[in-house]
């Protein structure tokens, strides 16, 4: 019950800490969220139900010419970076990055948040 | 009858809560419930009723800045509102109040400040806002003997006495009393993580004025707002050009769109607050080609709204489609016959028909562009979704 919502918020806040992470975000596939840390107050459930949009969006887009599903979906700007990444089948990730952030460490601990989502939701 | 002021708990409750009676809001540890009890006296305040706030667990001045941080103005009812210092006495600081209860540990003392105000009061709101402090400082036992006494005075004077409880591990014989026998009526408050839906709601667990419901409700806690009534997800669906981008931008207080070339491709999505409710609203494209993405993001969701154009019945089977496709039979739906200010369009009756719709489906008029019946429409929906008054 409440025990998996405080889990979920100390993997988020562990996600949070890595440097260059803005904001992050644990939603559901159909692009409700589920809990988010972050510095400035922001109004995240656009952005969620987009990033749930875009990551739905690009696995369609490559299974249909069968590639597989993507590892992970990065839309970068001059300002700073979006990261989407599936978290088995019922949540995803979303984390915001500052531009100048090097992505090495963020998609390495991301992909293992990814999997301890997946289990904390099972 | 006092109002609780909790969007749709009056409703539940049959109007609100009787002179005479009491009800205790019952929270799980860790959910923001306490709020219950503020939101409470503050709306019988502004409907002129007389307050009285308990207040055991913290210092009654932070209590008042709560009041401000929800936008509640006290300040207006100073002749109203009565605060009952159980908490600066225990740590040894001097008191502002006018009702002061000199031994917080001691129910003797506390009995005799509850008791002659009872006594000494008009027919108030009296909202104790931690009766579970009470008893940790004077003893389950002794507090359950007293809050008995409580409530029977205050039927016999004429007010309606409120508990804030949070239920930490007491005996399951006190858990008890509080749920099954102590109370006119138990709210309790909880969390829930089902499926991907995190969040807080209420629900009636007993009245004894009203018929049982059921239902529970999610609700939000805005600051400032105060309880808010949430639904994560209301899907407008229907098909293309139908006017669904345009409905979801005239319900909502803010709204995002992708659109290109004058076509949604990915999503609609508007938040909208109204009448104590915080909805999210989630509009899909119309074309076929759109279809996996629309499957994929339907879900979860509360209450649907079907776009049709009323102008155009060719478009009937694709939104009848549409409802498929969303799985959305099963789900409360009302359709929405839109451009009803085009010459020809037809009406809502007309629609019902041509759509072989089951009888009980409610069609409402709308010019979406003009934002004539958006409200309506959603207020359809909602007592669809929340079973109803
Ligand atoms: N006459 C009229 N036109 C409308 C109304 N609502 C929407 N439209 C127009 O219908 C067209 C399609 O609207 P849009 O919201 O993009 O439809 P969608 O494809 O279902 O999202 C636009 O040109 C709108 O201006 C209405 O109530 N009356
Ligand atoms: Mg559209």
């Amino acid at each position: 019950m409440s025990d998996t919502i405080d889990m979920v918020d100390k993997l988020l806040a562990d996600l949070k800490n890595i440097g260059g992470v803005e904001a992050c975000a644990a939603a559901s596939r159909d692009g409700l969220l589920i809990r988010a840390v972050m510095q400035k107050e922001l109004y995240l459930e656009s952005l969620v139900a987009m990033s749930a949009t875009i990551l739905g969006a690009s696995e369609t887009a490559t299974t249909q010419v069968q590639k597989g599903v993507p590892n992970r979906v990065i839309v970068e700007t001059d300002y700073g970076k979006l990261i989407i990444v599936g978290a088995g089948p019922k949540a995803l990730l979303i984390v915001l990055a500052s531009q100048d952030t090097g992505l090495g460490l963020i998609l390495l601990e991301l992909q293992k948040s990814a999997m301890k989502l997946k289990e904390l939701l099972k | 009858m006092v109002e609780t002021g909790i969007p749709k708990l009056d409703d539940f409750l049959g109007g609100g809560i009787p002179v005479g009676k009491s009800l205790v809001y019952y929270n799980q540890p860790g959910i923001e419930g306490e709020i219950f009890g503020l939101q409470t006296i503050y709306s019988n305040l502004k409907s002129g009723g007389t307050g009285v706030f308990v207040v055991s667990s913290t210092m009654p001045d932070l209590v008042k800045s709560q009041f401000k941080e929800f936008g509640w103005d006290i300040e207006l009812y100073n002749d109203k509102l009565f605060f009952v210092d159980a908490y600066n006495p225990l740590i040894g600081a001097p008191s502002n109040e006018k009702y002061v209860v000199s031994q917080p540990d001691n129910i003797e003392g506390f009995n005799k400040i509850i008791t002659d105000l009872i006594k000494e009061l008009p027919p108030s709101t009296i909202v104790f806002g931690s009766l579970s402090t009470i008893m940790d400082l004077c003893g389950e036992k002794e507090t359950i003997e007293a809050v008995k006494t409580w409530n029977k005075m205050a039927m016999l004077y004429d007010h309606v006495i409120i508990y804030n409880f949070t239920a930490w591990p007491y005996s399951q014989e006190t858990l008890d009393l509080i749920k099954n026998d102590l109370f006119n009526a138990v709210i309790s408050i909880g969390g829930i993580a089902e499926r991907v839906i995190f969040g807080q709601y209420f629900g009636i667990l007993k009245s004894d004025w009203t018929e049982e419901t059921k239902k529970s409700m999610l609700f939000r806690v805005l600051r400032p707002g105060g309880i808010k009534l949430y639904i994560p997800k209301i899907l407008v669906t229907g098909a293309f050009d139908a006017g669904k981008s345009t409905f979801v931008h005239a319900l909502s207080t803010r709204a995002i769109s992708v659109d290109r070339l004058g076509t949604t491709i990915a999503l609609d999505h508007g938040h909208i607050d109204y009448k104590g409710f915080s909805a999210d609203i989630f509009g899909t494209p119309g074309q076929e080609r759109f279809d996996p993405i629309i499957k994929l993001l339907s879900g979860e969701s509360m209450g649907v709204f079907l776009v049709v154009d009323s102008t155009n019945p060719a478009d009937f089977v694709r939104a009848k489609h549409m409802l498929e496709i969303t799985k959305a039979y099963g789900l409360p739906y009302i359709i929405v016959a839109n451009k009803q200010d085009v010459s020809g369009a037809l009406t809502p009756e007309e629609i019902k028909e041509q759509f072989n719709m089951p009888e009980d489906v409610t069609v409402v008029p709308v010019v979406a562009k003009d934002k004539i019946g958006v409200f309506e429409a959603f207020e359809v929906l909602i007592d669809k979704i929340t079973g109803g008054t």
